[in-house]
Formats: C-alpha cells, sequence, structure tokens
C-alpha cells in the first residue's frame, strides 16, 4: 500500500505530500521522539500527536513513509513548509491512535 | 528521552566532542522548578552555528555535529512551560575565556515534566568514557547539595586512571551514598 491509497479513504487528509508513492510496509506508534528514532523503521507509517518541528527530524533518520497525526492534530505552517523541503509526507486523521493502528492493520 | 540523565549524557558528550577540558554539570532544584546548567570550556561556536542548534535540520544526517540533544532537550523543557537558554563564546574570537552555556529550566509541577532519572549513571558513564577530561558535578535541591569534583579525586588517585574499575565502582557507590545521606 501506498501514501496515496491511503488518502483514497475519507479517513486521512494530507497536510504535505512531497512523495505520495512511498510504500507502506509496516506501522510505528509512539510520541517520545527520542525513543522512537531509534525504533521505528524504512516504509513505516508513524503513528503520533506530537507536532514540533521535531518529528521531521525523527521522520527523515527513520526514513518513515509518512507521519500520521491522529485526533486530528495538525502543524503550522513553518513546519509544512520544513515537512515539503525534507520530502516528509504529512497526514492527520481525526480518528484516535488506537483506531487508527486498526485501520492500517485492515488495509496492509 | 524517558529521564533527564539522558538529556544531561547527550548534552555533555557536545561538550567533550568540542574539546573541553572541563564540563560543569549543576541541577538546582526548588520546590517548583528544576535548572540544569551544562557549562564547558571547549572551542564554543560561532554566532551563526549557536542560531541554529535548536533546529534539527542545521545539519544533514551523514555530517551532523549536534545531533538531536539540544532539539530534544529544548523540547522536553518547553513542554513544562520552561525553556533553554544557550550562550557561547567561539575560540576565534575568545582564544582566552571559550566554551558554552547550556541553561534549560523545567517547571516540576507540570504534568509533562519528565522525572531526572538515574543521574549517578549518567555521571559515572561520563567519567568512565572521558577520562582525560574534567567534570565538575553539582546538585543542589532547596538547602542541601551534593558536590563531585573529578579534578580531586585525580589528585588522590596519584596516577591512578579514574576509569580503573574499582574506582568508578567506588565512585558510584559513594555518589549513591551521598544522595541516600543528604536528598533522603
Amino acid at each position: 500500500m501506498t501514501v496515496r491509497d491511503l488518502l483514497t479513504s475519507e479517513k486521512f487528509s494530507a497536510i504535505s505530500l512531497p512523495d505520495e508513492s512511498r510504500e507502506i510496509r509496516n506501522v510505528y506508534i509512539g510520541d517520545l521522539l527520542s525513543w522512537v528514532m531509534g525504533r521505528a523503521k524504512a516504509d513505516d507509517a508513524w503513528i503520533t500527536i506530537m507536532s514540533n518541528v521535531n518529528i521531521l527530524a525523527v521522520a527523515s533518520l527513520a526514513d518513515t513513509s509518512c507521519i500520521i497525526l491522529a485526533e486530528g492534530v495538525t502543524v503550522d505552517e513553518t513546519i509544512k513548509a520544513t515537512a515539503m523541503d525534507k520530502e516528509i509526507n504529512i497526514l492527520t486523521t481525526n480518528m484516535n491512535i488506537y483506531e487508527t493502528a486498526i485501520y492500517l492493520n485492515g488495509l496492509l | 528521552m524517558k529521564e533527564l540523565s539522558l538529556n544531561i549524557l547527550d548534552i555533555t558528550e557536545n561538550s567533550v566532542k568540542a574539546g573541553a577540558t572541563l564540563t560543569e554539570i549543576n541541577i538546582t532544584e526548588t520546590d517548583d522548578d528544576l535548572v540544569l546548567t551544562i557549562m564547558d570550556n571547549g572551542c564554543g561556536m560561532t554566532p551563526e552555528i549557536l542560531e541554529t542548534v535548536t533546529n534539527p535540520f542545521t545539519t544533514t544526517r551523514t555530517t551532523r555535529k549536534v545531533g538531536m540533544g539540544i532539539p530534544l532537550l529544548k523540547m522536553a523543557a518547553e513542554l513544562t512551560g520552561g525553556e533553554v537558554v544557550i550562550t557561547s563564546k567561539h575560540i576565534a574570537e575568545f582564544p582566552n575565556d571559550h566554551g558554552t552555556v547550556v541553561k534549560a529550566t523545567f517547571s516540576k509541577k507540570h504534568i509533562d515534566f519528565t522525572p531526572l532519572g538515574d543521574v549517578v549513571s549518567t555521571i559515572t558513564t561520563l567519567i568512565q568514557g572521558h577520562p582525560e577530561t574534567d567534570f565538575l558535578y553539582i546538585h543542589r535541591i532547596n538547602n542541601n547539595e551534593i558536590v563531585f569534583d573529578t579534578r580531586e579525586i585525580k589528585e588522590t588517585l596519584e596516577g591512578v586512571p579514574i576509569n580503573t574499575y574499582e574506582v568508578i565502582k567506588w565512585i558510584e557507590e559513594y555518589l549513591r551514598e551521598q544522595y541516600l545521606q543528604i536528598f533522603s
């Protein structure tokens, strides 16, 4: 499944989408960024509620396929611009983290 | 970081990498606040670098110089309503008085305050990994304090390396004992 496929569901909307063809192979969940940094894997969809600029660095280091902001969390314009610049996909959903994980499990 | 002591480890490693011969780690606590100050006499940073250190994209992945240490410390402090202030004097401009001061303020009563954690392990890890440099560790809680200075220990050791297993073990036990006696 690609990030583009995920967006065909009305449950998700794109905040930044520089590379919608990225494959999603697995899912990682976590909000403690230093923890996520060492554990999220390449091509994971990473579900979090954190929204500061550091999430972009973590996604970039771990090479995740996208960041999924749960609970309707969104980011400011500066972060959006940096995400485009660093080629990091960010989606948002109104589902909570558990619901998002269940939903993705059905698709993978 | 799950514990502030891991942030301390990260930031102090920056000081050692900057060539510091002495790094002071100072934790000052009141009932409401915790102020962490890490002061070194390393090469310091130019104003241009200093301006960008809190940005996690300062450098690329392969040439990363400061790592995520400062961005994560800043986030941890700001989550509690605190802040991080960094001042630095670069060796090129201050040949006799260079170094960096990282000062992080935390509000201990905030629900997102990260506990200090096992700071004794952090200190002993630093001493063990960097026997050639000196550390001055000060932890104050209200009117009580613990002070540990590797320069004093080295003087007593008379040439025995400070990172000898027995010495490190002794330092760890000594610090743990101090914590039991002074802060309990």
